[in-house]
């Protein structure tokens, strides 16, 4: 047993961190802070950082450098997501084009796909949404109905896609289509459109916390050409299930690190609120004591990865631990702060480094998205404890 | 970087697991803490000192392995799967003070071997108002510590006086102390005895991390044994012509134990490579281990106790043991809320300064 990084490890880590110090600029920190700021001016500082860190060499680390990537080891991954998160640094805009759809490009697509997409996407020109969801199709992803036709070299397009991330902003979608209607998940295609073809049209929903950050898409005998099919007729479910399953181990080490800066930042209020009650005390040492267990089942998922251990369904315990460790932390914020924790941003009053009510209304997403904490629960009961279904 | 067991680690562990379920199974052990007037076993406990368990911890030049943190809590891990009785972990880090001080080796060895059983006692007080009367004076111990683990068996007991970590010589004074756990004997020690200062009180103090990691690697066995016997129960108990365990409602009750013992597995291993490799952060993590192993170890067995119905409810069936060292460790050595200050306080040092 050995949780220690390499001194290779940690020349990387000191490497992230020197070059963050030289590139973070610190007026974005304010700029994404600033409640006067609307979410197209917070998208273009999320587009400045990701060009940043393309031209540092910090995206797709573990993809082939022939593409633009760094062939980085999963665990430099794990150290840069954390590094990145610790100094609060912006997320980037194409985190879904770089997370999902470049991964399905390298392993599935073809030469030609990867040349005309993957460098705009590294460089945020094209920013890109996911089209997997439907209105009837959420947690049962499988039975989604948008149908894609072949009718000569082209693709029709019809149905609605919604609970769409990032796409009211996006430029391009991914979209799982439907191209057999007898056949469950080998009907299922991966198709790229470009947003602005005819037929399609995006409309900002708005959330519970007031913003719009994702949409729904309508697709109306939208035409899109037979080339951006990607792998082959009826593979889609196939390159979707297996590019979820990207990135994990480095995701669980970006949410312990955010959890963390979120949970001292809570605990720094309260010691400055002079809340020192047992009942304060007793609340945040909760919290501090399941973030140490999250944080440990990341480093064990990070050494486990460094160890050559392929993912497993552990990947569900993560998702149940931090989505809903977020919804104590932020709901303790909440109740341990009181009524000035609710005041809205641009509220004289209101706390000067985070929006905690907003966080509390947008963590209720967490246990709904990528899998419900109700369908991870399932995939546990099925798979590490073969209960009889 | 590795998170799973070395191979040295694993022989341990595989060893340690060989003999809990030989002669040491849950059922064993049951019967051997209603049998026995200690609620242990000396033949256990002889041949746990035959096989160098005693001296896990302790240097080789007391006859001891010189092992660590990781290899503790292996040993601890295996131990709370059958809710093994009997003061291991007090002993161990009793024999730890002893050797640190430098000036009780001859008692170390006889520890190693199981002649002796010196015990760490931790408590000095029942209730909160109460004034601790531990005083050390002039090589003798008066007042009295409570909840000592095994107290009547010890031939020694190490405690905390005021600034010293003492030694005590026995016999003891003691009285039961009972509580609902018949497989952790508990005793008031009245002291009126002769008495050594091995140190100041730091001496003491400087092994509650390692005791955190050997309680929390205690109750991480109780969250696997629970957990394990109420999955087992749920696909063989059938009502209304299927198993119980084929109904959402209990599966993702048991999901849950999942995510709670296979989180306690992660910290609490990672507790003891922290304390072995003094890594920085090691008392924030082994703090953490010990409340949140405790806690699962609580809250599996409550569910446990309710997946097994009526029978959950009966001394016939196992789990309610489970449940009830889960209480005895919330108490041992120190509180849980004591436990959960000390991670807040680690975390704030560490982050929100």
């Amino acid at each position: 047993m050995d949780l220690s990084f390499t001194p290779e490890h940690e020349a990387f880590r000191a490497e992230v961190r020197g070059w963050i110090a030289d590139n973070l600029e610190t007026t974005w920190a304010a700029a994404v802070h600033d409640p006067n700021n609307d979410q197209q001016a917070l998208v273009e500082i999320r587009r400045a950082w990701q060009r940043k860190l393309n031209a540092g060499g910090y995206l797709g680390m573990g993809w082939p450098e022939e593409w633009g990537g760094r062939g980085a080891t999963g665990v430099e991954a794990a150290i840069l997501a954390e590094e990145l998160a610790r100094a609060d640094a912006p997320a980037i805009p194409n985190f879904l084009g770089l997370g999902l759809c470049a991964p399905a490009l390298i392993h599935h697509g073809s030469e030609e796909q990867r040349r005309r997409f993957i460098p705009s996407m590294l460089n945020a020109d094209e920013i890109w949404c996911q089209g997997f969801s439907e209105p009837g199709a959420g947690s049962d992803l499988a039975s989604l109905r948008t149908r894609a036709e072949l009718d000569g070299d082209s693709f029709v397009l019809n149905g609605q896609k919604c609970w769409t991330t990032f796409g009211p902003f996006a430029d391009w979608i991914f979209v799982l289509a439907r191209t057999d209607p007898e056949d469950r998940h080998g009907g299922i295609s991966f198709i790229l459109a470009d947003l602005d073809t005819p037929g399609i049209e995006m409309r900002p929903i708005k959330q519970i916390t007031g913003e719009h950050e994702f949409g729904e898409v309508f697709f109306d005998n939208a035409r899109v050409p037979r080339e951006n099919l990607v792998g082959d007729v009826g593979e889609g479910w196939k390159i979707a299930m297996t590019v979820l399953g990207y990135e994990r181990a480095a995701s669980a080490m970006t949410w312990t690190a955010e959890l963390g800066n979120d949970l001292a930042r809570l605990i720094t209020t309260c010691s400055e609120l002079g809340l020192d009650d047992t009942r304060t005390r007793d609340r945040l040492a909760g919290l501090v004591v399941r973030w140490q267990a999250f944080q440990s089942n990341a480093l064990r998922g990070v050494a486990d990865m460094a160890d050559g251990k392929a993912p497993g369904a552990e990947s569900s315990i993560q998702k149940l631990f931090w989505s809903e460790f977020n919804q104590d932390l932020q709901a303790a914020a909440l109740d341990l702060l009181g009524a000035g924790a609710h005041l809205k941003r641009i509220c004289r009053h209101a706390p000067p480094d985070i929006d905690w009510s907003r966080n509390y209304l947008y963590a209720r997403a967490g246990t709904i998205y990528s899998g419900s904490s109700e369908i991870q629960r399932n995939i546990i009961s099925k798979r590490i404890l073969g209960l009889p279904q | 970087m590795k998170f799973d067991l070395s191979e040295e680690q694993s022989l341990l562990r595989d060893a340690t697991a060989d003999l809990m379920t030989g002669d040491c199974t849950l059922e064993n052990n049951r019967q051997v803490a209603e049998a026995s007037g200690e609620g242990f076993s000396r033949a256990h406990w002889k041949q746990l000192a035959e096989l160098g368990y005693l001296g896990l911890l302790a240097g080789e030049s007391v006859g001891g392995q010189g092992l660590g943190a990781v290899e503790l809590a292996v040993v601890c891990h295996e131990m709370g799967k059958v809710c093994f009785p009997g003061p291991y972990l007090d002993v161990l880090i009793a024999a730890r003070a002893l050797e640190d001080s430098g000036s009780a080796d001859d008692i170390v060895r006889a520890i190693v071997a199981g002649d002796e059983i010196v015990v760490a006692a931790h408590r000095d007080r029942v209730w909160p108002n109460d004034e601790a009367t531990l005083a050390f004076a002039g090589d003798h111990l008066s007042g009295a510590a409570y909840f000592v683990p095994f107290g009547s068996s010890a031939d020694r007991l190490l405690v905390v006086a005021g600034d010293n970590t003492v030694l005590a010589d026995g016999p003891f004074d003691t009285e039961p102390m009972e509580t609902a756990e018949e497989m952790t004997r508990l005793s008031e020690v009245r002291f009126d005895n002769p008495a050594r200062r091995l140190g100041d009180r730091a001496l003491a103090h400087a092994l509650t991390d390692l005791t955190a990691v050997g309680v929390a690697a205690h109750a991480l066995g109780l969250c696997e044994s629970a957990m394990q016997r109420t999955v087992s129960y749920s696909r063989e108990r059938e009502t209304f012509g299927r198993p119980i365990g084929a109904n959402q409602a209990l599966q993702h009750r048991m999901a849950d134990m999942l995510v709670e013992a296979e989180s306690a597995r992660s910290i609490v291993y990672h507790a003891a490579w922290s304390v072995a490799a003094g890594a920085d952060d090691a008392g924030l993590v082994a703090a953490s281990a010990r409340a949140f192993a405790v806690s699962a170890a609580r809250a599996i067995a409550e569910e446990s106790i309710q997946m097994h119905g009526g029978n959950g409810f009966t001394c016939e069936y196992d789990v309610h043991c489970f449940l009830k060292r889960a209480l005895t460790l919330e108490h041992h050595p120190i509180s849980q809320g004591d436990a959960l200050g000390r991670a807040l306080d680690k975390f704030s040092q560490s982050f929100a300064a």
